[in-house]
């Protein structure tokens, strides 16, 4: 997602602004002169600073000039990138209903799909790994990942 | 000596040593693979190191960086795409040499002198952390305030962007690690009614989301690189004892530039080789043959990169300031692990620095078995589709970041964390400021508000002290460095045309 320096510059400006605002609100530590306020109050008016520099177009010329982009383009286009996290907000809500391994074979399937993978390798992928996965972190770490519609085998 | 023994005595058990050989394996895979970077492989790791010792802990970091950053070569060499970002320096002339015919020799010169560049780093650590650690001793919170925004300062300067993003990205660094009660009056900041962010948010979550997960959003938008073609190789290691007496004064100072680079806070491995690379090409007696497959350049910057690896220890160790972004995640777990950065870890537990200095040396000996067995099975590890990796190392993003605190909302930072990371990298934003903002940023604050607490509010006692104000103007110039370069660009620019 690429965008113009004057609109993330102009994004910078705001949240510096809000930055400030809310950091100006905090309550004071009674008794003392510094409070909760004083760091985020001067990060905002920093981000602010280089806000409205980035907008204004300085120090542009620091910047390596921008790379064409090679060889063939992928299937799904540019929309493809919001795919990995997409499928993280998946994971976390229906890894508990669902359970891990089911919510892990979809994700890696979906991912190994939008990715190219034919479906001959994205379907042994996506049984495989979420079954290794779950060895390493359910049985020798210990994490205590659900067990939902399908439990682990061990 | 107690301490000594006693240091070897912890490597030498059994779960440290399944860790170094695991962890080794997994950065020479990681490594190898185009994209995973060794920052990334660090990342992934950190969830599985709450469950070890903190030895094993430190040693599973130590190991798979140092690993990941030479594996990083063979890609490079072999298909001209740097699997790390401190390969891609010399990932032209290691190709280069591929295509004349001497693979063999760039791979083998990789791995030698990656791990001679280990080994002597790990001695400038050795030398250097006790050394400093006397004078660290003597330091109040404000030359520690100075000390962290000079860390920041450097790592914006080093970025290969305007250093106007990178300072901006060091703030919104700063400012998430606003988020959450953890700050010096305990009061929530920035939570907007959320429980879940009254914690704060860790570096892990962070850290993955932007290494990790913004690189499998990455890999979604770009085509699949090209495939390895099968190749048997000859001897790799057979050549380098004479390039290692050919070029021995370039090596020497890609280790003393590695060294150097490594323990300036904020630049890390990548630096180090561009840094040296660029040097062995001004300093060389045959300039004309960089780039055509010449191993001059591959020498210098191979053991810079790995040099740098090690002494970016030192102002982590000593000051708990990242030196790089491997550092950062390392701090982390320092201070998970019970063993907080600072001074006194040289004199209240000599024994785990012991431990930690062996490691170093251990992880760059079995580099060399290992490497040799890496390379032999390159044309298999690299042939592994990416369609198949990238899926994979999204669910270690999601069970990693869970792990780190049984909690389903890191999961969903990691996400928002990816978005941020990829939207950052593609306008310019180095995404390593951003991260070090994060792991600095309540060190920082603490130090700046504790300063401000005991001086009343009165900001003259920061440049009062000698080493305060020779920090703070330090800091200032690295601040104030990126307006003058502009004005004097624009100012010489004006008189060109003026001129013309």
């Amino acid at each position: 997602m690429l965008v113009t320096d004057r609109i993330t510059g102009g994004g910078l400006m705001a949240l510096g602004a809000a930055a400030a605002w809310f950091g100006s609100r905090l309550p004071a530590v009674p008794g003392q002169d510094v409070g909760p306020a004083a760091f985020p109050m001067v990060i905002g008016f920093g981000l602010m600073g280089c806000g409205a520099l980035i907008a204004l177009g300085i120090g542009q010329s620091f910047e390596p000039p921008e790379e064409a982009e090679e060889g063939p383009k992928p299937r799904l286009g540019a929309s493809g990138v919001l795919i990995p996290p997409a499928l993280l907000l998946f994971y976390a809500l229906a890894s508990e209903p669902l359970g891990f391994l089911l919510t892990a074979a979809i994700m890696v399937l979906v991912a190994g799909l939008a990715l190219g993978s034919r479906l001959a390798i994205a379907i042994p992928v996506a049984v495989v790994a979420p079954l290794l996965v779950h060895l390493a972190f359910y049985k020798l770490l210990r994490v205590p990942l659900p067990e939902g519609l399908i439990p682990a085998p061990w | 000596m107690e301490p000594l023994l006693e240091g070897f005595r912890l490597v030498m058990a059994t779960d440290v040593l399944i860790a170094i050989f695991a962890s080794a394996v997994y950065g020479l895979v990681v490594g190898s693979l185009p994209g995973l970077s060794a920052t990334m492989a660090t990342a992934l790791l950190v969830p599985v190191t709450f469950w070890l010792s903190p030895i094993a802990a430190i040693a599973t970091i130590i190991t798979a960086s140092a690993m990941a950053i030479f594996s990083g070569d063979i890609p490079g060499a072999l298909l001209r795409i740097p699997g790390t970002p401190a390969s891609a320096a010399y990932t032209d002339e290691a190709y280069a040499m591929t295509r004349k015919g001497q693979a063999e020799l760039a791979l083998g010169a990789g791995l030698w002198f990656s791990a001679i560049g280990g080994i002597v780093g790990t001695i400038s650590l050795m030398l250097l952390a006790p050394a400093l650690a006397e004078v660290a001793l003597s330091f109040s919170t404000y030359e520690y305030f100075w000390l962290a925004l000079l860390g920041l300062m450097c790592a914006t300067l080093v970025a290969r962007s305007s250093p106007i993003k990178a300072i901006a990205s060091m703030l919104l660094g700063l400012l998430i690690a606003c988020i959450g009660m953890e700050n010096p009056a305990g009061t929530p900041r920035f939570t907007f009614g959320i429980p879940d962010l009254l914690g704060g948010i860790e570096p892990i979550p962070a850290l993955v989301g932007v290494f990790a997960v913004s690189e499998v959003m990455r890999a979604m938008a770009s085509a699949e690189p090209p495939k390895l073609p099968k190749r048997k190789f000859g001897s790799i290691l057979a050549n380098q004892w004479g390039l290692t007496k050919k070029y021995q004064w370039p090596m020497w100072r890609g280790n003393f530039v590695g060294i150097i680079i490594g323990v300036l806070p904020g630049a890390g491995a990548d630096m180090a080789a561009w840094v040296s690379y660029a040097m062995s090409k001004k300093f060389s007696k045959e300039p004309e043959k960089f780039g055509t497959g010449h191993p001059e350049g591959l020498v210098e910057a191979g053991a810079s990169n790995n040099a740098s690896l090690a002494s970016g220890w030192v102002p982590s160790l000593l000051f708990g300031i990242p030196g790089d972004t491997i550092t950062a995640i390392a701090i982390g777990v320092l201070y998970m692990k019970g063993l907080n950065p600072g001074p006194t870890l040289f004199t209240e537990r000599a024994s785990s620095m012991y431990a930690l200095y062996i490691i170093f040396i251990l992880a760059n000996l079995i580099m060399i078995p290992l490497g040799i067995i890496m390379i032999r099975l390159a044309s298999t590890v690299l042939r592994a589709p990416r369609s198949a990796v990238m899926p994979v190392i999204l669910l270690l993003c999601a069970v990693g970041s869970f792990a780190t605190g049984n909690n389903l909302f890191a999961v969903l930072l990691v996400g928002v964390f990816g978005i941020l990371g990829f939207v950052m990298e593609k306008n310019g934003y180095p995404v390593a400021a951003l991260v070090l903002g994060i792991v600095m940023g309540s060190m920082l604050e603490q130090n700046f508000v504790t300063s401000l607490i005991k001086s009343d509010g009165d900001v003259l006692p920061f440049f009062e002290r000698p080493v305060s104000s020779f920090l703070a103007a330090l800091s200032i110039s690295a601040l104030l460095w990126p307006l003058a370069a502009w004005i004097w660009m624009r100012v010489s620019r004006s008189r060109r045309r003026v001129a013309g």
